[in-house]
């Protein structure tokens, strides 16, 4: 069993805390693609009914907002990685 | 670098009680709002002009939003739904400012609206059906999802929250790191669109959101 002085361990944990902060953000996919989708087909609502265009985007910017969360999380995470346990 | 909240002060100087400068904003912008409210309706006229035409549509904005959700409920609802609104909208639009901290880019701001939306949205359920038919709704459609049923709504505060503060806290972050790298020209379409489109996008969405949530606890 190989000793590590607090010094390599606590650079150890910095590394992979600021590792898991970018795997993290991965799920940043997910938001992207479900809001693109959204505003694509709020996109062909409005083509469709120029008169309805208000309701579609409040609809759309809500739905998206649900969407986001968990983008949100996982920036949350990140955030929590990197300024409370990597440094 | 600490993005978080800074400590100013202490509370009659006991360090259990610190004071950040995110809070210190929030009562600024608590005070505008007030001082605001009290100049648009000091001399209210029929016809409404200036500031107090302003505030009649504010007011009216809001008030349909919550008709359109609660048929009915518009006038009791309005008082609660439009300081979220407000609140929330002033804070996220004072980050425009260079060294102003938004209100909101703290958790203890944003999960404090939560559980209050939280509270009022259960409240409004139990007076609507009763604590126990209120309770009973919480098994539907089977008794055994009633687990799963209540940690979805303890749920519902946080996810709320944390998607305001996510975004004025990344938005913060960005341009910090940016004013760190090009302090010049660049971080004013960077404040633009995250201080004043993200902003006011978010307070909508926080408000619509405890709308929706409001209503879906008196279904």
């Amino acid at each position: 069993m190989v000793e590590f002085s607090p010094e390599v361990i606590d650079t150890i944990i910095s590394a992979a805390a600021l590792l898991g902060a970018g795997f993290a953000m991965i799920a940043g996919i997910g938001p992207g693609v479900g809001q693109g989708y959204a505003a694509g087909k709020a996109v062909e609502g409005v083509a469709r009914q120029p008169e309805a265009r208000g309701n579609i985007i409040t609809t759309m910017l809500l739905g998206q907002a649900v969407a986001e969360s968990t983008g949100i999380y996982s920036l949350v995470i990140a955030i929590v990685l990197i300024f409370t346990i990597a440094t | 670098m600490d993005p978080g909240p800074q400590v100013v002060t202490y509370l009659f100087g006991n360090e259990a009680l610190p004071i950040t400068d995110t809070l210190i904003w929030a009562w600024v912008v608590c005070i505008v709002i007030i001082i605001g409210a009290r100049l648009a309706t000091r001399e209210m006229k029929l016809v409404p002009e200036g500031l107090q035409n302003f505030a009649e549509l504010t007011v009216e904005l809001i008030y349909e939003q919550i008709e359109a959700m609660m048929p009915g409920e518009g006038r009791r609802m309005l008082p609660f739904i439009a300081t979220i609104f407000l609140f929330i909208g002033l804070s996220n639009l004072v980050g425009f400012i260079p060294g102003v901290v938004n209100p909101t880019a703290d958790i203890n701001t944003t999960l404090g609206l939560g559980l209050g939306v939280f509270l009022v949205s259960h409240y409004e359920g139990m007076k609507k059906h009763g604590i126990l038919g209120y309770l009973k709704g919480f098994g539907e459609p089977v008794i055994i999802l009633f687990p799963l049923n209540v940690v979805g709504e303890l749920a519902k505060p946080i996810s709320h929250s944390f998607r305001l503060f996510g975004n004025m806290v990344g938005g913060g972050i960005i341009i910090m790191l940016i004013y760190s790298a090009a302090p010049w020209v660049l971080p004013v379409p960077l404040h633009a669109w995250f201080d004043l489109f993200v902003g006011a996008v978010q307070a909508l969405i926080f408000g619509m959101i405890a709308i929706a949530y409001i209503a879906v606890c008196r279904d």
